[in-house]
């Protein structure tokens, strides 16, 4: 087995191998940058790291390697979600030096900072205790704010960088309270502790509700879900759009992995025994879901700015996937997990197209789109595929993690058979919102006419990451059983 | 394993991808791809029909494309006597269409023809499905080229009436697909990943509560029915009709209304008989609102192509009401009436459509006299509204009388036979509006509201789409056997397969 190598090479640290890799850059990106002063090695530097970290991720995925040290625990889950991450990262940092938006006076400290963010999505991942997994979220929300306060000259980022920072530590600080309560009551911080009490309890005391919700609304800021959403649109405008990527697909799926770790591990024992509690709390998740992608959708509508409308399509898109949240199956989970991977290539491409526009002089207003298939028709092209693939238009990405998504909150066996379908109804309607602004763009972008006319050149990385996107919204949608294999082993560990 | 069902959508793939290649100078030479694809296609599909490549049993095509532990998808293609007239009738109207419109010069012809050739792809993969992840995909495809279609090529409000028939039109397709995912789940034990092979569907359905059914049944019927489109879920179309090009039109009329009813038929019916007996008051309900509020909404129509959409609206409730018998006599020629309107709608927008280009605009009230110059339009004209009205010796006549007989022996069992009302009211208006406007239009004196000097009459080409078109409506008036004897076999199936 290829994984021998890495097994070899880590010996007990096999589970950290990845975040070592990625440790290494961090450490190293102010030094190299220091003394070498030239932006185009520090990337070339962070680009080979980032394909190191992912092949050696993808090695261990590929062979299932499940190994623990030190209470860091590598399973496929893990390695699954951390493929995702890394995915991110790589497309993020493959344009990161071609961007106009993305500083270069820091690029040390840059790279450091994006770095050290996927260590603690990483590093969430593969806890299972819930300090380690507040330790991590509290590593990528800290680099994150200073990620987006680095587009220094830009008082929209500074401002929004205030907002992230402050909304981000309330939402802190509401997780610890919250942990403190669970611990008070469970007498553990551990995952698979706490979920043996919830499934023995004979009676739900209340402070254990409060604790729980208290949680759930600290990393319900960390996934933009109504009603703690308010700050993504601005955080996502204001940032450099590199920096947008990374917070719309990594970080928000960090949120969503946590999800699944915290509450799905701590619930599931009581979908065993039925207690009301963990009903209780499946309805919340329900509600949830359905608003977020409610108003993720509505309020789309009304944007202007192309940035903004994608900020909110992404609330939308974790209202939908909150939907495994509710359904609580095995065949929900890996539709989620499935909807988050096609949702980094859809959503990373359109960022990406909206940043390698903006590096062509074109505005962010979704009217400087107009004519834009006349001046980039390739571009356009690719626009459109990743618009169309949210929407959900098949034989794209989208429509094929979302057909799995919706087909599993229908079919939900057993007793609570039907108890979802109108979860399903609303995801499906909002799907049909959504093709509202989503063709809105395209009509734009194919059908009005612009007032230039000259065409457009882009960066080549942004070229090659967009390809990237492109190929993989493709082949996604007509062959899942690429990732879906995977999500589904991952899902089986949970 | 036949390639033969797999080369009826490759064929216009290729044409479609060389035909969108065909930027800059090579501009004007892409209708040529599309005319020599869309020949190549059509050539596939009447050696099929003539059954050249064998029986249609040996012909299913099926491998597995998805298999995970909650889902089989296959690629799986078949053919039999419901889907071949239907692919037929698509081959043919699309090589009609790209031939039509070589009298037409537009800018960006070779998007034009590809849109037409992946509309093409979309509809025969529709009609071959033989697997419901493949059907709703192939379904959807069709749509984004038409909505490119009306709103790069079409009329003043195009931008309104392309989004609306987008929206519309995908909201159904996504009531359909919770439908589906119902019946997936329910056609399985739980826990058992669902196949979602039509036949294996269908064995699993098929013993499933009524209830079940009944719930299944409504949410794919109300996905056909928009598309077909019944009363009240109608009103994108005559839009959608007066702002598409008058290729988009007949495409959109002639093959792609046809989907929903196929739909109707090929997985309502065949896989749910017996929901379809809990449906089928509020079926035939629909049909007969369809028929009556189509007609009368033709007579205030004063566009000639609205005309035309809202007599489409009342032809397809037609279709319906054959369906909604739910007997032998009446499914077979509900199937006939769909290649019928096929055919005599396809005639109806080109000359309707020819009218706006000719003359300069489709105004009823505007128009008059138009015979005495441009007597070869007028002549087609008339033989296409006379089609459609159901005279006898065309083609409209054996969709429209035989449908109304099955229905009349229906109200008869149900005695009901004051029903029959509707039948005759519908006949009449029928009539009506097209006597009336074809006598507002062709003849009388010239009118003198717009200037007619610059009017001329077909183009070659026009002509001798139009000649093909008149001959078939004839050809299968007079020997409407010719397109029966491949439904016979099918629908003797379909009702042993119902158990009353």
């Amino acid at each position: 087995m290829i994984s021998d190598i890495v097994v070899n090479i880590f010996d007990d640290l096999t589970p950290l191998a990845t975040m070592i890799i990625l440790a290494i850059g961090a450490l190293s990106f102010p030094a190299v940058q220091m003394f070498i002063k030239k932006h185009t090695v520090t990337w070339a530097y962070a680009l080979i790291l980032v394909v190191l970290a992912f092949a050696t991720n993808l090695v261990l995925l590929m062979d299932e390697v499940e190994c623990e040290y030190l209470g860091v625990y590598l399973s496929p889950y893990s390695t699954f979600m951390a493929l995702l991450f890394l995915t991110v990262l790589f497309l993020v940092v493959l344009v990161s030096n071609s961007s106009t938006e993305t500083t270069k006076n820091h690029s040390g400290a840059y790279y450091s900072l994006l770095f050290g963010a996927t260590i603690g999505m990483v590093f969430v991942t593969t806890s299972i205790d819930l300090l380690t997994i507040f330790v991590g979220v509290e590593l990528t929300s800290i680099s994150s704010y200073a990620l987006v306060a680095l587009k220094r000259k830009d008082g929209r980022a500074s401002e929004a960088a205030v907002k992230y920072a402050i909304i981000g530590g309330m939402s802190t600080a509401l997780t610890l309270y919250g942990i403190s309560m669970v611990y008070g009551v469970a007498g553990s911080t551990e995952l698979t502790e706490i979920a043996q009490y919830v499934a023995t309890m004979t009676d739900t005391p209340w402070i254990l509700a409060i604790g729980v919700i208290c949680m759930l609304a600290g990393y319900g800021f960390k996934i933009a879900a109504v009603p703690f959403h308010m700050w993504a649109p601005d955080v996502y405008e204001g940032a450099a759009t590199p920096v947008s990527i990374f917070l719309a697909t990594a970080s928000k799926k960090m949120g969503l992995g946590v999800f699944i770790q915290v509450f799905l591990v701590m619930f599931i024992g009581t979908t065993v025994t039925g207690t009301i509690f963990g009903e209780t709390f499946q309805y919340i998740f329900a509600i949830i879901a359905a608003i977020t992608m409610t108003v993720g959708n509505v309020v789309a509508i009304a944007q202007t700015n192309i940035k903004r409308m994608l900020a909110y399509s992404s609330i939308a898109q974790a209202g939908y996937i909150l939907i495994m949240m509710a359904v609580m199956t095995p065949n929900a989970e890996a539709a989620g997990l499935f909807h988050m991977f096609t949702h980094v290539f859809m959503k990373g491409g359109a960022f990406l197209i909206v940043g390698a526009l903006i590096c062509a002089g074109v505005g962010e207003k979704i009217s400087d789109y107009k004519g834009l298939a006349k001046r980039a028709p390739v571009l356009a092209f690719a626009m459109m595929l990743f618009l169309f693939s949210l929407a959900g238009i098949p034989p794209l990405a989208g429509f094929t993690s979302k057909f799995f998504l919706f087909a599993s909150a229908v079919g939900v066996p057993g007793e609570a058979s039907g108890a979802w379908v109108w979860l399903a109804f609303v995801a499906i309607l909002n799907s049909a919102i959504s093709l509202y602004y989503y063709a809105r763009v395209v009509k734009a972008m194919y059908i009005e006419k612009g007032e230039c006319t000259e065409k457009i050149k882009i960066p080549v990385p942004f070229m090659v990451a967009i390809a990237i996107c492109v190929v993989f919204v493709i082949v996604l949608g007509v062959y899942p059983d690429l990732v879906y294999g995977f999500a589904e082993t991952a899902v089986g560990i949970i | 394993m036949s390639m033969i069902l797999s080369s009826l959508i490759i064929v216009p793939l290729v044409g479609a991808i060389i035909a969108l290649l065909m930027g800059g100078t090579r501009e004007k030479l892409s209708k040529y791809v599309a005319i020599a694809f869309s020949a190549a296609t059509l050539v596939i599909a009447v050696l099929l029909l003539l059954g050249i490549f064998g029986d249609f049993e040996d012909l299913g095509e099926s491998f597995e494309w998805i298999h995970n532990s909650s889902f089989i998808m296959n690629y799986a293609l078949e053919v039999d006597g419901l889907s071949i007239l239907m692919v037929f009738l698509t081959a043919l109207l699309v090589l009609l269409v790209n031939v039509f419109s070589l009298d037409e010069h537009r800018e960006n012809n070779n998007y034009f023809y590809a849109l037409i050739m992946a509309m093409e792809v979309g509809l025969m993969g529709v009609y071959l499905a033989a697997d419901y992840f493949l059907f709703y995909i192939m379904w959807e495809v069709t749509l984004i080229p038409m909505y490119f279609m009306i709103s790069w090529y079409g009329g003043p409000r195009r931008h309104y009436s392309a989004i609306k028939f987008f929206i519309y039109t995908h909201v159904a397709s996504l009531v359909m697909l919770i439908g589906i995912f119902v019946m997936g789940y329910e056609s399985v034990a739980p826990g058992d990943p669902v196949n979602f092979l039509f036949s294996a569907v269908k064995a699993g359905i098929g013993i499933a509560p009524i209830e079940i059914q009944a719930l299944v049944f409504a949410l794919l019927f109300f996905g056909f029915m928009v598309k077909m489109p019944s009363v009240p879920f109608h009103t994108w179309l005559p839009d959608a009709h007066t702002e598409a090009p008058t290729e988009g039109s007949v495409l959109l009329a002639g093959v792609m209304l046809k989907m929903g009813s196929y739909g109707i038929i090929r997985i309502c019916i065949e896989a749910m008989p017996d929901a379809a007996f809990h449906w089928q008051w509020v079926i035939i309900a629909i049909a007969l609102v369809s028929i009556i509020y189509g007609a009368y909404g033709c007579i205030a129509q004063t566009d000639l192509k609205k005309m035309v959409a809202f007599s489409s609206i009342s032809h397809m409730g037609m279709v319906m009401l054959g369906i909604g018998c739910l007997s032998d006599a009446g499914i077979t020629f509900a199937v006939f009436q769909m290649f019928a309107h096929g055919l005599i709608t396809a005639m109806l927008f080109m000359v309707c459509g020819m009218t706006g280009h000719k003359v300069g605009t489709r105004e009823i009230p505007l128009l008059g006299g138009l015979a005495g110059r441009m007597p070869i339009y007028a002549t087609f004209m008339m033989i296409a509204f006379m089609a459609s009205l159901g005279l006898p010796g065309l083609v409209g006549f054996w969709g429209e009388f035989p449908v109304i007989m099955a229905f009349y022996e229906f109200i008869l069992e149900n005695d009901v036979v004051w029903m029959l009302l509707f039948c005759m009211l519908s006949l009449m208006l029928t009539a009506g509006y097209y006597l009336w406007a074809m006598q507002r239009t062709l003849f009388g004196p010239e009118t003198k509201k717009i200037d007619l000097s610059k009017a001329h009459d077909v183009g070659h080409y026009e002509f001798a789409v139009l000649l093909v078109l008149s001959i078939l409506v004839a050809f299968f008036g007079v020997w409407p056997d010719g397109a029966l004897q491949f439904l016979e076999p099918y629908v003797d199936n379909l009702i042993a397969g119902m158990v009353i």
